[in-house]
């Protein structure tokens, strides 16, 4: 679409927020991929809407203010671009839009605060697991509470596990096949420490050498997508700095997020100096499910042991799994190779399930209507498992799954496996 | 006469002579009072939203309107009226013609909350609200072992009153017909807020709301006709050196005997876009790609229907495959699928004709809109359901470097061609105000005197969709 977009945003962001609204042809086909828009049914809570809100704004002609209760709603699921004829990195414009309207922005010193706080506590696992723990115990004043203190209550799960720290190195078993770093993610190491053990068990298993290298950090997502672009670039930095691509033959991630996150470094840092060295370092990462699909179709992947009995698991598409990192087949056939498995497609797959990194936080209503739709939908297929590749969609669905009376197991897709290989499904 | 020079994409010059902005903040207070802030928006964040469809940017609504029921929409109607506001119906807004962006200021009622949808699988009925999207019609149907067979290209988008507006087809239409094939009812809304029901018979007024582009009522409620499917079939594609080979084979297949399910053509220009982009292994070199299905109830009549355009598409010079299974015909398809993504690549623009010509016009059409093209240095793509004679000759362009006269100029030639050869406008994307200067050459006067007495019979003040179809002398005729 035609646009005036200023060159008054410094550095890459301008040119990347202008490239993506040229490149929209406002079609539409974007409309009924986008969770908002299917519940609010009005063209501002869509895709093609708000990227001529992003326009109009960057343009002058509309006020920031007026356009960000739209953009706000923005969960970043990128079911949209999934669905786009044009190619429209919508993506990329949001975050850049986000990054650009943050300082602008006039936000009350109780949203500063609660931002502050949500930005500081994920990516400090030790801090997360302290409040994890803190919240757990009040957990029972959660009905008494408001929304801004309810919703992350009501995600906790019932226990909270102790912290499992991840080993610098786990050696492979039997013969070294390839040698790849890990990223250990934040949120996750204090709510579900089990994704990374199992991670690191079914890596060693297929004979991987696994490094979990020092300084790393927060991989930047959460603070990208909220808007904290300067928060963001000193965590992206870190990061670039802790991992040299040069090293590994992949750079892995469990949380589909934090994949997508790091995916994203080339375009954080367009225009920038360390603009090579994200390409180079983006090349190598890989989600957990593509890697150890790599190795299926190699034909050199451990087998895994039958299952006691015929099992139908339900596979939940995360977000930044299937449409931020275009990763949908690589878990589905991981979870066939398990003898004994049948893998399961949810009504409605492609609709996000609403926990979106902070948006259960910030939008605890519209989170909470996606929850429930997802959860309905996951159970209609009656699994026996329900498995997915992300942490924030783990989060949401079992307490989304529990609230409907089911007990059926939620898990991450290499818990799944893990079990497998240990004779335990 | 060369037409009026036309907005492609920038807000048009067109106003309406009404309502300054106290009348327009008077009626959306008066709006939302009457129906609840929830139903009525009217901030400029809002508003600026309800311009558009998927060619054209018209006017920023004085206020947007999203009713829940039949009585939502009566009470726009009447209030709009009583301030001398004209009305602009939408749906999904997937439209390629222009027709649900507002020319004038006006109340934009959009209708994607209204999305009852029943079937009645002992009537083989389904009876929807306008925002029903045409997907959803299918899927309700088929437990019920019923199919509804309009397939637009944008039918995962597009609702059901933008395709009763614009009377919609698909690749299906060639055997089965378009949108206004299968409606049985009607309940319309009409300029004074009456209501009314309307079937197929005595006067077939369902027919005249279908495919008038929201000029003559807001269509409410329909009850549409749902089919069975057929059980058997088959899939080939053809490729020829060149496009008018292409268009030779359809028409003697056709003459032949043959009623395939679908039958679509490529240009080349458009095969090479499609494996730009998805690399599928199509024919590069060839000057033109036929996909067809043949199918129905007998596997033995399928066959030999596709037997016989097989050995048409031979005798035009083409060479044929097969598709063996489905995996194979679905792939096939991927191709056609993927036309409109591949040409949004080329250029940020495009300007999409629509014309239908005799089928054994279609040789010298194609040949004739191919030489246009390359002579206007404009990048023109050729694609469409050439069963039905139904060409989408599409212009791509990008703003920045080529310009709007150009872009219409090669445009207006297209329809001229269509026009020389007993053709039409429009086969399924309406005339909106992309093709609305064409009518003149398209529609002798007194013809078009007739419609513009339609128009006013039903819209005396003519404040339905103003500025969409008749050219001039149509618009609000307030004192």
């Amino acid at each position: 679409m035609n646009n005036d977009i200023p060159a008054h945003v410094p550095g890459g962001q301008g040119q990347v927020m202008a490239h993506a609204v040229d490149a929209c042809v406002h079609c539409g086909f974007c409309l009924p991929a986008c969770p908002t828009y299917a519940l609010l049914g009005d063209e501002m809570d869509s895709p093609r809407g708000r990227i001529i809100l992003m326009k109009e704004v960057l343009e002058g002609g509309l006020p920031l203010m007026d356009a960000a209760p739209h953009l706000d709603r923005c969960l970043g699921c990128m079911g949209c671009v999934t669905a786009c004829p044009s190619g429209v990195p919508y993506g990329e414009l949001i975050t850049a839009f986000r990054g650009w309207s943050e300082p602008r922005r006039n936000r009350s010193p109780l949203d500063r605060a609660k931002r502050y706080a949500i930005l500081k506590a994920l990516p400090a696992p030790k801090l997360f697991s302290v409040a994890a723990r803190v919240g757990q115990y009040a957990k029972p004043l959660a009905p008494v509470l408001p929304d801004m203190l309810r919703s992350p209550l009501d995600l906790l799960p019932e226990h909270v596990p102790a912290m499992q720290p991840s080993p610098a190195l786990t050696p492979a078993r039997g013969q070294r096949r390839g040698r790849v770093a890990f990223l250990v993610g934040c949120a996750q190491q204090a709510l579900t420490p089990n994704f990374n053990a199992a991670t690191l068990r079914v890596l060693a298993r297929n004979g991987i050498e696994v490094v979990v290298p020092d300084g790393q950090g927060c991989c930047g997502a959460a603070a990208l997508h909220t808007g904290a672009r300067g928060e963001a670039l000193k965590l992206v930095r870190a990061n670039l700095e802790a991992f040299d691509p040069d090293d590994y033959d992949a750079i892995l991630s469990n949380a589909a997020g934090c994949g997508a996150g790091l995916k994203e470094y080339p375009m954080v840092l367009r225009g920038e100096p360390d603009e090579a060295r994200a390409h180079a370092f983006a090349a190598k990462v890989m989600d957990i499910s593509e890697y150890l699909n790599g190795l299926l179709l190699d034909g050199t992947l451990e087998p895994m042991v039958p299952t006691s009995r015929p099992l139908n698991v339900a596979y939940h598409d995360a977000c930044h799994l299937a449409h931020a990192q275009g990763v949908k087949a690589a878990p589905r056939a991981l979870l066939r190779a398990i003898p004994g498995v049948t893998v399961l497609e949810v009504p409605e797959g492609d609709l996000c399930c609403g926990s979106a990194g902070t948006y259960n936080l910030e939008q605890p209503e519209l989170a909470t209507q996606l929850g429930q739709r997802k959860a309905k939908n996951i159970l209609s297929t009656t699994p026996d498992v329900i498995a997915s590749g992300n942490i924030g969609c783990h989060t949401q669905i079992q307490s989304h799954v529990r609230r409907q009376r089911s007990a059926v197991p939620v898990m991450h897709t290499i818990e799944v496996l893990d079990l497998a290989y240990r004779g335990e499904l | 006469m060369m037409p009026e020079k036309q907005a492609l994409t920038t807000t048009s010059p067109v106003r309406g002579p009404v309502s300054g902005g106290h009348a327009s903040n008077a009626l959306a207070a008066g709006l939302t009072r009457a129906l609840g802030p929830r139903k009525v928006l009217s901030s400029v964040s809002e508003r600026l939203n309800y311009r558009y469809d998927a060619i054209q940017f018209g006017v920023t609504p004085l206020c947007v309107v999203l009713p829940e029921s039949t009585a939502d929409v009566v009470a726009v109607v009447r209030a709009a009226r009583a301030a001398g506001v004209p009305i602009v119906g939408r749906g999904a807004a997937s439209g390629l013609s222009g027709g649900a962006a507002p020319m004038v200021e006006a109340v934009v009622v959009s209708f994607t909350r209204m999305t009852r949808l029943e079937i009645d699988a002992a009537r083989r009925e389904a009876r929807a609200q306008p925002g029903v999207i045409t997907l959803k019609v299918s899927e309700a149907a088929r437990p019920f072992g019923l199919v509804y067979p309009p397939d637009p290209a944008s039918f995962r988008t597009s609702t059901i009153g933008g395709n009763l507006g614009e009377n919609a087809g698909g690749p299906m239409c060639f055997k089965y017909g378009v949108t206004g094939d299968y409606v049985k009812a009607l309940e319309f809304v009409d300029a004074d807020g009456g209501v009314h029901t309307l079937t197929r018979d005595a006067y077939d007024l369902a027919g005249l709301l279908i495919g008038s582009e929201g000029t003559l009522g807001l269509i409410t409620d329909a009850t549409l006709r749902l089919s069975t499917p057929a059980p058997y079939t088959r899939t080939l594609m053809a490729h020829f050196p060149e496009v008018g080979q292409a268009a030779e084979a359809v028409s003697s297949a056709i003459a032949a005997g043959a009623v395939p399910s679908k039958l679509e053509f490529m240009d080349q220009a458009c095969t090479n876009a499609i494996e730009d982009y998805l690399h599928l292994g199509l024919p590069r070199d060839a000057g033109a790609l036929l996909l067809v299905d043949t199918d129905g109830d007998d596997l033995e009549t399928v066959e030999e229907e596709r037997d016989l355009v097989e050995r048409a598409c031979l005798a035009a010079g083409g060479q044929v495959r097969r598709a063996h299974g489905d995996a194979e015909a679905a792939a096939l398809w991927q191709a056609r699928r993927s036309v409109s993504p591949a040409l949004g690549r080329i250029r940020p623009q495009r300007m999409n004709e629509d014309i239908v010509v005799p089928r054994s016009a279609l040789p010298e059409v194609v040949r004739e809109i191919r030489a246009l093209g390359d002579a206007s240095g404009l990048t023109l793509v050729q694609f469409g359901h050439i069963g039905d004679g139904n060409l989408h000759p599409n212009i791509l362009f990008d703003p920045r470097r080529e310009s709007a006269e150009a872009v219409h100029e090669l445009a207006h030639k297209i329809a001229l061609v269509a026009i020389r050869h007993g053709g039409v406008l429009s086969g399924e994307h309406g005339i909106g105000t992309m093709k609305r200067d064409f009518m003149r050459d398209a529609v002798d006067p007194v013809t078009l005197g007739a419609l513009r007495d339609v128009k006013r019979a039903l819209d005396p003040a003519g404040a339905l969709n103003p500025g969409k179809i008749l050219p001039d002398g149509e618009g609000m005729e307030h004192g």
